[in-house]
C-alpha cells in the first residue's frame, strides 16, 4: 500500500522542485551572477555587487521598505477598525439591506480597484492627496478591506453569543465583554485578515503609481524599472528581497499569534463557541 | 430602537469608506468617461469616448487578447491545480503523517509572491536566454539561442499565461483541498471493498465531488486574470495589450483627450467583471459550494 | 419586600432570533421568589422556561410587565448591572483564561483587587471540590469539573440571585447526581437564592423548595413538591408530574362517569356537573382480599391483572378494568398473591379521590 504511493511521491517532489525550487534558484543565481552568458548553465563569475548595491548603496531600498511597511500597517489598522464592527453586523444581525451591504463591501474583490483609483485620481489631485502617503493609504483600502471583513466574519460566526451572555451575567459591561471575550476569540481571524491586508498592500504597483505619481516610493515602485529591462542581477536581488519581505511579514504575524496563544492557551484555536 | 439601528451603525464606517473611495471612484470615472469634467470646463455628457473606442481596432485586439490569455491561463491553472490537489489528497489518504500539511504549505508559496516578482521569475526562466533555454542547450537539445521560442513579451501572451498559471495553481488547490478533505477515509475503504482501484476511486468519487468547486475556482481565476495589470504590463507587448494595460497606456499617453477613452475602457472592464462575478455568485449559490469553506 | 417579583411579564416572538421556527409567546406571568429559596421552573422543552429565565436575567427584554428585586425595579436595568449570575447548559468557561481567572472574572468586573479576587476564587473552587485547579485551562478539565468551575464562577461574586439553565443536562447521569448534591449543599451553606430551570422532574423534586410547572408559555401551578403531587391543579400538571391513572369523565348529579363508560360511581365530593378528570394515585388503589375489607361508601372496580412489574424495589400491577388501564402499587405480600390474567377487585376510599377540572 505504502509502496504504491512511492511513484506519486517522487512525481510530486519533482513537480515541487520545478514549481517552487527552480524559480528561486534562478533568482538566487541571477542575483549573484556577474555576467551570465548563454549557453552557460552557471555564470562564470559571482559577485555580491547587486546585493551590495541594494542593501548598502544609496539606492533608497531601506527607505522604500519603510514606506511600504508604513503604508501596509496603517492600512491594516484602518481595516481592522472598519472590519470588526462590519463583520459583527453581517454575522449577528438580520436586517434589511444586508445583501446590499455585503455586495458593497465585497465588490472590490471582483471589480478591479485600479478602475476606481483612475476614476478618483483627478479628484485626489484637486484635494492634494496625490503624491502623499495618505493618498496611497486611502487608495489601498478598497482592495484590502473585503478580505479583512471576510476573515473576521469567519471568526464571528464561530463565536456564540452565549459567551457574551455569560460575561454579562458576571457583570461585564460592553467594553469588558469585547476586550475579555470577543477580542480573544476574533484574534486568529483578525490576524488572518491582517496578513492578507499586508500582503495585498505590499504588492500593489499600479494603484501606488497612479496616486503616488512616483513620489511615494514603495518597494514595487523602486523595483519596477529594474525588472522591466534593467540590470538582471539587481532585479533578481530586489525580487528576492521583495518576496522575502512578503513572506517574512506573514511569518512574523503567524509567530506573534502563536506566541500569544502559547502564553495563553495553546489550544484556543480549536475551541469553537457552542453554537445552538 | 437602538437594536434596530445598531447593525446599520456598525456597517456605516466600512460601507461609507468603500462607497466613497471605491464607488465614488467608479462614478467619478464614469462621469469623466462621458466627458463630464467641470474642472476643465466640460459640462456636456456624450458617448464620444465609447463610440471612438468601440470603433477602434486596437480595443478589439485588446479584448481578444485579454479573453484568450485569461481563458488559457485559468484552464491551465485549473488542470494543474486540480491534478495536484487530487495527488496531495491521495497522499494524505495513504499516510497518517503530517507531511501532507507540509506539502500543501510548500505548494502555496507562490500565493504569497507579489505579482511583479512572479512576472520576473517567468522572465528569468522563459526568456530566450533564460534558464530553461540554457538547460536545453546544456542537454544538447537546442544549438542556437533562436531555437528557443519567444515566450516572453510575445504577441500571443504566453509569458502572461505562464506567470498567471504559476501564481494561480496554488489558489485552485487552496479552493479544492477543503472540498476533497470532506471525503471520508472510510469512503476509500468502501470503494475498495466494492472493487474500485485508485483510478476508479478518483474518477467515480473524488472528481464528481470536486467538480462544482473546480468550475467556480477556474472562473474566479478567469475574472482575476481579466483585470490584471502588473504581469501583462511586464510580460506583454505594447500592441496588442491586455485591457487594463491598454487603459493605462491611454491614460498616461499625455493628451487629455484620450483620458475619457481610458476611463471608458475601465467602465467596460468593470461592467464585464461585474457580469462575470454575478455568474460566479449565481452558480456558487446554486451548487452551495461555499458551505464547505465558510 | 424582599426576593424576586415578576409581574405580568410577557414576551412574543416571531423572528428567527431564537432559532424557534414557530412564533412563540410567553403569556403574562406573575411569580414571586423568596430570598434564600431554591425555586425550580419545570416544564418540557420549548415551554418557555428558558425564555422566562433570560427575561429575568435581562438577556431578553420583555414586551410588558415588571421585574423587581426587593424594592428595586430591574425591568430596564441591563443584565450586567443586576448582580445576578447564571450557569448555562454548557459551562462556557472562557477558553483563553485559566480556571482561576475564569472564577475571578465576576470580581474583576466589580474591580476587586487581583490578590483578593484570586484568593476568593480559590476559596470558591475549594468549595466545589476543585482545589488546586486554579492554573489549569478549561479544556484540561472533564465535563463535570468544568460545570463545577462554572458554578464556582457564578457564586464567587455573591449574586443576589443565581439563575441556572439546565446546568446538568449535558452531564452523565451519575455525575448529575453528584452535582445535585453539591449544589444543594452549597446553596444551603451560602443561603443563595436560586432559580433553576429543568425538564427533569426528579431533579426539580430533589432540589427545590418550591416548583413552578410551565407549559406552552404558561405558568400552570406553583407549589412545594408535596402540594403539586397531592393537589395538581390540572390534568396537564398531573401528567407532567408523572401521575398515573388520569381518567377523563363527566359529573352528573353527583355521579362520575368515565368517558369510555367503563366506570361509574357516586361521589361524596360536592361538585358542579361537567367535565372532570379523576386522578387515582397508584398507592390509593387497594386490592380487595376479603369482603369485609372495603369500607362502606368506597368506590370499587373489577378488573384483571395484565402485568406485574418490579421496579425500584416496589411492586406495581397493571390492571385492566373495562377499557381502562390502571396502575396499582402493591406491597410484597399483595403482589405475591397475584398472577397475570387473574381477576381481582379493587377499592378506593372516597377521601382519596382527586378531581381536577381541566
Amino acid at each position: 500500500m505504502k509502496r504504491m504511493f512511492l511513484p506519486l511521491r517522487i512525481c510530486l517532489s519533482l513537480i515541487l522542485f520545478l514549481f517552487i525550487g527552480l524559480p528561486f534558484i534562478a533568482l538566487l543565481i541571477s542575483s549573484i551572477a556577474a555576467g551570465w552568458q548563454w549557453p552557460d548553465l552557471f555564470p562564470e563569475t559571482f559577485s555580491f555587487r547587486a546585493w551590495e548595491y541594494i542593501l548598502v548603496g544609496s539606492s533608497g531600498t531601506w527607505q522604500s521598505i519603510g514606506t511600504s511597511l508604513l503604508i501596509a500597517l496603517i492600512v491594516m489598522i484602518i481595516n481592522i477598525l472598519l472590519a470588526v464592527p462590519a463583520a459583527n453586523a453581517l454575522v449577528r444581525f438580520q436586517f434589511r439591506g444586508k445583501r446590499l451591504a455585503e455586495a458593497i463591501l465585497f465588490a472590490p474583490i471582483i471589480i478591479p480597484p485600479f478602475v476606481a483609483v483612475m476614476g478618483i485620481h483627478l479628484t485626489f489631485l484637486r484635494l492634494g492627496l496625490t503624491e502623499t502617503i495618505l493618498g496611497v493609504v486611502l487608495a489601498h483600502i478598497s482592495p484590502t478591506l473585503p478580505y479583512m471583513v471576510r476573515a473576521v466574519m469567519v471568526s464571528y460566526s464561530t463565536l456564540s453569543t452565549d459567551w457574551e451572555n455569560q460575561a454579562r451575567m458576571l457583570g461585564a459591561g460592553p467594553i469588558h465583554r469585547f476586550y475579555h471575550v470577543v477580542l480573544p476569540h476574533l484574534l486568529p481571524g483578525i490576524a488572518a485578515g491582517a496578513s492578507l491586508s499586508i500582503l495585498i498592500s505590499l504588492s500593489q504597483y499600479l494603484i501606488t503609481f497612479i496616486i503616488g505619481s512616483g513620489q511615494v516610493v514603495t518597494l514595487p515602485i523602486l523595483l519596477f524599472p529594474f525588472i522591466s529591462g534593467g540590470d538582471p542581477a539587481v532585479a533578481s536581488a530586489y525580487s528576492l528581497l521583495f518576496a522575502g519581505m512578503a513572506i517574512l511579514a506573514l511569518f512574523s504575524l503567524d509567530m506573534a499569534l502563536k506566541k500569544y496563544y502559547q502564553t495563553k492557551n495553546p489550544s484556543v484555536l480549536k475551541v469553537k463557541g457552542a453554537k445552538r | 430602537m437602538w437594536r434596530k439601528s445598531k447593525p446599520y451603525l456598525l456597517l456605516l464606517p466600512s460601507t461609507g469608506v468603500i462607497v466613497l473611495l471605491f464607488f465614488g471612484g467608479l462614478f467619478d470615472g464614469l462621469l469623466k468617461s462621458l466627458g463630464y469634467f467641470p474642472a476643465i470646463g466640460e459640462n456636456q455628457m456624450s458617448f464620444i469616448a465609447y463610440r471612438d473606442l468601440l470603433g477602434s481596432e486596437s480595443f478589439w485586439e485588446s479584448l481578444r487578447l485579454t479573453i484568450r490569455v485569461a481563458a488559457i491561463s485559468s484552464l491551465l491553472a485549473g488542470i494543474l491545480g486540480g491534478a495536484l490537489a487530487i495527488a496531495l489528497f491521495m497522499l494524505s489518504l495513504s499516510s497518517k503523517t503530517k507531511h501532507s500539511r507540509l506539502w500543501q504549505r510548500l505548494f502555496q508559496l507562490p500565493l504569497t509572491i507579489p505579482h511583479l516578482v512572479a512576472g520576473y521569475v517567468i522572465v528569468l526562466l522563459f526568456m530566450q536566454s533564460g534558464l530553461l533555454s540554457k538547460l536545453l542547450a546544456a542537454a544538447g537539445i537546442i544549438k542556437e539561442i533562436n531555437e528557443f521560442p519567444v515566450l516572453v513579451n510575445d504577441a500571443f501572451g504566453w509569458g502572461i499565461i505562464l506567470a498567471y498559471t504559476w501564481k494561480e495553481v496554488p489558489f485552485i488547490m487552496l479552493m479544492l483541498y477543503p472540498v476533497l478533505a470532506r471525503i471520508q477515509k472510510s469512503w476509500r475503504d468502501v470503494s475498495r471493498v466494492y472493487g474500485a482501484g485508485t483510478f476508479r476511486f478518483i474518477r467515480e468519487i473524488a472528481l464528481p465531488i470536486m467538480m462544482p468547486s473546480w468550475i467556480i475556482a477556474v472562473f474566479i481565476v478567469f475574472v482575476f486574470t481579466f483585470s490584471a495589470f502588473e504581469i501583462p504590463f511586464l510580460l506583454g507587448v505594447t500592441y496588442p495589450s491586455m485591457l487594463p494595460v491598454y487603459s493605462f497606456q491611454l491614460y498616461t499617453s499625455g493628451t487629455l483627450a484620450e483620458r475619457p477613452e481610458a476611463l471608458a475602457v475601465n467602465i467596460i472592464l468593470a461592467v464585464m467583471t461585474i457580469a462575470l462575478g454575478l455568474v460566479v455568485y449565481y452558480f456558487s449559490k446554486r451548487w452551495k459550494i461555499t458551505k464547505g469553506w465558510q | 419586600m424582599t426576593g424576586l417579583h415578576i409581574e405580568q411579564v410577557e414576551k412574543k416572538y416571531k423572528t428567527a432570533e431564537t432559532d424557534l421556527k414557530d412564533s412563540f409567546a410567553l403569556e403574562p406571568i406573575d411569580l414571586a421568589i423568596r430570598e434564600g429559596e431554591f425555586f425550580s421552573l419545570l416544564g418540557p422543552s420549548g415551554c418557555g422556561k428558558t425564555t422566562l429565565l433570560k427575561l429575568i436575567a435581562g438577556l431578553l427584554e420583555g414586551d410588558a410587565g415588571k421585574i423587581r428585586f426587593g424594592d428595586k425595579d430591574l425591568t430596564h436595568v441591563p443584565p450586567e448591572a443586576r448582580r445576578f449570575s447564571m450557569v448555562f447548559q454548557q459551562s462556557l468557561l472562557f477558553p483563553h483564561m485559566t480556571i482561576g481567572e475564569n472564577t475571578a472574572f465576576g470580581l474583576k468586573m466589580q474591580k476587586v483587587g487581583k490578590k483578593e479576587r484570586l484568593s476568593e476564587a480559590k476559596r470558591m473552587l475549594r468549595m466545589v471540590g476543585l482545589e488546586g485547579y486554579e492554573n489549569r485551562f478549561p479544556e484540561e478539565l472533564s465535563g463535570g469539573q468544568q460545570q463545577r468551575a462554572a458554578l464556582a464562577r457564578a457564586l464567587v461574586a455573591k449574586p443576589r440571585l443565581l439563575l441556572m439553565d439546565e446546568p446538568f443536562s449535558a452531564l452523565d447521569p451519575g455525575l448529575r447526581e453528584d452535582m445535585r448534591e453539591l449544589l444543594s449543599g452549597i446553596q444551603r451553606e451560602l443561603g443563595v437564592t436560586v432559580l433553576f430551570v429543568t425538564h427533569d422532574r426528579e431533579e426539580a423534586f430533589e432540589l427545590s423548595d418550591r416548583i413552578g410547572i410551565m407549559s406552552d408559555g404558561r405558568l400552570l401551578q406553583v407549589g412545594t413538591a408535596m402540594e403539586l403531587y397531592e393537589q395538581p391543579a390540572s390534568s396537564k400538571v398531573a401528567s407532567f408530574l408523572g401521575l398515573k391513572n388520569i381518567i377523563s369523565g363527566n359529573i352528573r348529579a353527583g355521579y362520575f362517569k368515565s368517558e369510555d363508560n367503563g366506570m361509574e360511581f357516586q361521589t361524596i365530593h360536592k361538585m358542579a356537573d361537567g367535565r372532570q378528570f379523576l386522578i387515582l394515585r397508584p398507592e390509593t388503589l387497594r386490592p380487595i382480599v376479603s369482603n369485609s375489607q372495603a369500607p362502606i361508601g368506597s368506590v370499587r372496580f373489577k378488573g384483571a391483572v395484565s402485568k406485574l412489574k418490579f421496579k425500584h424495589g416496589a411492586y406495581t400491577a397493571q390492571i385492566q378494568a373495562g377499557n381502562l388501564q390502571l396502575e396499582c402499587a402493591l406491597s410484597r405480600d399483595e403482589a405475591e398473591k397475584l398472577e397475570p390474567a387473574q381477576a381481582m377487585e379493587l377499592y378506593v376510599n372516597q377521601s382519596d379521590l382527586q378531581f381536577v377540572e381541566h
